[in-house]
């Protein structure tokens, strides 16, 4: 690989830790900010120092928020009584983009994993239940990713969230809109007939 | 030349943008680690087939002078998410994968091993995870070539029968009173005899046993320190274990 000068080479390695950046897509892009001008490669810097320092979690669900409350938990058109919970902060917006979805959320920044380490000791599982002894829920719906991981992780905050008055439902998992159901895997196609709803 | 063979699905990575990397048990091969290509986008060829310990039929190419097999496709046999998964049957199942995964070198067929993965997975459908943890923990050291024997102190080759034994993470087998080591734990005579037992019969035989996570725990721990001294680091999993 070609020698760069110091604070060229640092800035490469830096652009080469972000996902799906190689050597040559980091070399470009640092090129780049050294062709453009000071005031907008300070945008781009005070840009990421902005992120890491205005950024936090809602100290009530957990989303990543500059404000708190995040926008969610502050809105009062939304039902706050109604709760999506979801792995990480990005699946907020996939069940957004229903815009059907009029109640509020509870990231838990992973799902049990034990290949990796993950347990429940370090999922945000605890503000969950102190959201629930408050009596401020009326339903849970478990909406964590249909993978064994996600699945476990589902049937684990059911035990512990179950209560009288608390309706806790799970999210259909099943053939994709617009696909074919010859194409779908067995459990797929198992989890389909499962989740059927009667019309 | 395409290839294909039954398969465990091991685990999985995320590799590049939108790959993942796959380290399957093959029946044909033994562990064969590969990409499946966009699998992270798109689940349209795998669908749910990558997950941990499904099994499937798996169909790849190896590329000349490549470490890394590209998987085609992944068709399932069966999947443990057919039934419910909760998390300590989650945890049995990692601690299945990560076992095989760490112990089996890349591409060495083991018949036995492959099939005593099966049949615990199966086993681990229902019901409590702590029998089929013990046949697999027993078998799978066996297997390997871990095993000592369980019958006679390693130090002084006394026959152990039901007087007490003990063992230690730096000994190789057993150990009677007078040669234990300081902060040896012990391994009871019920669970000598479990092991004698599940080493002469099918793990179906044990199905109908009651069997509470304390049986056999200590047989369980002395097997897990066995296989983490051969592989030189803790199994992640066998501590998670030990904290349901
Ligand atoms: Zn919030
Ligand atoms: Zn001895």
């Amino acid at each position: 690989m070609a020698k760069f000068a110091e604070p060229m080479a640092r800035l490469i390695d830096e652009l080469k830790k972000l996902p799906g950046v190689g050597s040559k897509s980091a070399q470009r892009m640092a090129f780049h900010i050294l062709r453009s001008s000071a005031d907008d490669a300070d945008t781009l810097a005070s840009a990421i120092q902005n992120l890491k320092e205005k950024l936090h979690l809602c100290s009530i669900c957990n989303n990543i928020t500059d404000i708190d409350p995040c926008t969610y938990c502050a809105n009062v058109t939304r039902n706050q009584r109604l709760v999506c919970v979801v792995e990480e902060p990005t699946n907020i917006a996939a069940v957004e983009k229903t815009r059907h979805y009029n109640g509020v959320y509870h990231v838990l920044h992973g799902a049990l994993s034990p290949l990796h380490g993950v347990g429940p000791e370090q999922l945000r599982i605890p503000s969950l239940l102190k959201r629930l002894e408050n009596g401020s829920i009326d339903e849970i719906i478990l909406a964590t990713n249909p993978t064994l991981e996600g699945e476990a992780t589902a049937v684990y905050l059911t035990d512990l969230i179950k209560r009288p008055g608390v309706k806790v439902t799970r999210i259909a998992t099943g053939i994709p809109a617009g696909s074919d159901i010859e194409y779908a895997d067995e459990v797929t196609m198992l989890k389909a007939i499962e989740g059927r709803r009667e019309l | 030349m395409p290839k294909q063979s039954e398969a465990l699905v091991l685990r999985t990575y995320p590799f590049h943008e939108a790959d993942l990397l796959v380290t399957l048990f093959t029946r044909a091969e033994g562990k064969v680690r590969g990409v499946a290509k966009s699998a992270q986008k798109s689940r349209k060829r795998f669908g749910g087939a990558l997950e941990p310990l499904t099994y499937v039929t798996a169909h790849w190419a190896d590329k000349e002078k490549q470490e890394l097999a590209r998987f085609d496709s992944f068709e399932i046999i069966s999947s443990p998410l057919a039934v419910e998964v909760n998390y300590p049957r989650l945890l049995a199942l990692g601690y299945v994968a990560e076992v095989i995964d760490q112990l089996l070198p890349d591409r060495e067929p083991s018949d036995s091993i492959f099939r005593l993965a099966l049949s615990v997975v199966k086993h681990l459908q229902a019901g409590p995870i702590w029998m089929p943890l013990t046949y697999f923990d027993l078998w799978i050291v066996r297997l390997i070539g871990l095993l000592p024997d369980l019958s006679q102190c390693a130090v002084c080759g006394t026959a152990l029968n039901s007087s007490r034994a003990y063992f230690h993470p730096l000994a190789d087998g057993l150990l009677c009173a007078n040669d234990k080591r300081l902060a040896s734990s012990e391994i009871s005579a019920e669970s000598r005899m479990i092991a004698a037992g599940m080493f002469r019969a099918p793990v179906e035989t044990f199905t109908s046993l009651h069997w509470p996570r304390q049986r056999g725990a200590d047989l369980r721990r002395f097997l897990a320190q066995s296989i983490e001294r051969h592989i030189e680091k803790k199994l992640v999993t066998a501590s998670m274990l030990d904290r349901i």
